[in-house]
């Protein structure tokens, strides 16, 4: 059954460029071709580039592709401030980006805020599925200035340090 | 990570400022490390003037530098896993003063506690605490 769906994808594949068709249901769409195991890959070749490309869901796609990227023009500079929203509790977490670990499917970001006078830092996986969705509060190296100017660290480990340097990138955002 | 001569900062009322480990109590561990949610023996550092009142009374309880108590740790700055994935770690380490019966010292506490608190059985001081992360 599954080799007849690989079929009929593949088939699918060849003539359209379009979502491919989950022929059991009509609201069922495959945003992503399903890639089947070739010869080569069973032997155990392009193993991890074909983890890299299957392993991400297609949700976080997006993130994984463009917001964590090293080189997107859109990408998320260490800095911003986030608000990342998950299915357990606490709901959700909001705080400057001070690191971004890009290991492909296995990439995190940390955020570090300050609640109730005391520094907080939760790491986030970008593929998990308790992470639902990240929201930019404001991005860094926006304008000029001291809140608004590009910061020239990847990892920002000495806001550890510096209080006050939190306060002026806090500074803009409201609430 | 919590062991002999770790220091932790108390963050209720019973008086206690600072404190320092002793002993983890901690069943099937080789290692004498502490995380959060477990229990510890501690040496009070550092404490609050107990008030006159609470000196007047024979019920109230005294917490003076130099004695031995026991905690549980609710802040470490060491992170650890989330069964959700999240990594979490915080800027200082904190522990709340217990009895020998596992019922706090204090009735208040101020400043962020652990989630994991709650999975280690420690409700009344989540409930307690004025932010859960």
């Amino acid at each position: 059954m599954f080799r007849a769906l690989c079929r009929r994808l593949s088939a699918v594949r060849k003539y359209s460029t379009t979502t491919a068709e989950y022929p059991f249901s009509k609201s069922v769409t495959a945003s992503q071709p399903v890639l089947p195991p070739t010869d080569a890959l069973r032997k155990g070749k392009g193993l991890m580039q074909h983890l890299s490309k299957t392993l991400v869901d297609p949700e976080k796609r997006h993130m994984v592709d463009v917001l964590f990227s090293r080189r997107h023009p859109e990408r998320l500079p260490p800095g911003s401030v986030l608000t990342a929203y998950t299915g357990q509790a606490p709901f959700q977490f909001s705080g400057v980006l001070i690191a971004i670990r890009r290991r492909g499917p296995s990439t995190s970001f940390t955020l570090r805020n300050i609640v109730q006078r005391m520094g907080v830092e939760m790491q986030f996986f970008v593929n998990s599925p308790d992470l639902k969705r990240v929201e930019v509060i404001q991005r860094a190296g926006g304008g000029g200035g001291r809140q608004g100017r590009r910061m020239r660290r990847a990892k920002l480990f000495y806001l550890r340090d510096s209080p006050e340097k939190m306060t002026a990138i806090s500074a803009g955002v409201r609430g | 990570m919590i062991s002999l001569k770790g220091t932790l900062n108390v963050i209720d009322n019973s008086g206690a400022l600072l404190v320092e480990c002793v002993n983890v109590l901690k069943h099937k561990v080789n290692h004498g490390y502490g995380g959060v949610g477990d229990e510890i023996v501690c040496v009070v550092k550092r404490a609050r003037p107990i008030p006159a009142s609470a000196l007047a009374s024979t019920t109230a309880v005294k917490v003076k530098k130099g004695d031995v108590r026991r905690a549980v740790i609710v802040r470490t700055k060491k992170s650890f896993p989330r069964p959700d994935g999240r990594i979490v770690s915080f800027d200082d380490n904190a522990a709340v003063l217990l009895n020998n019966k596992k019922e706090m010292l204090g009735t208040r506490i101020n400043g962020p506690v652990s989630a994991e608190l709650r999975t280690r059985g420690w409700g009344k001081i989540v409930s307690l605490a004025p932010k859960v992360l």
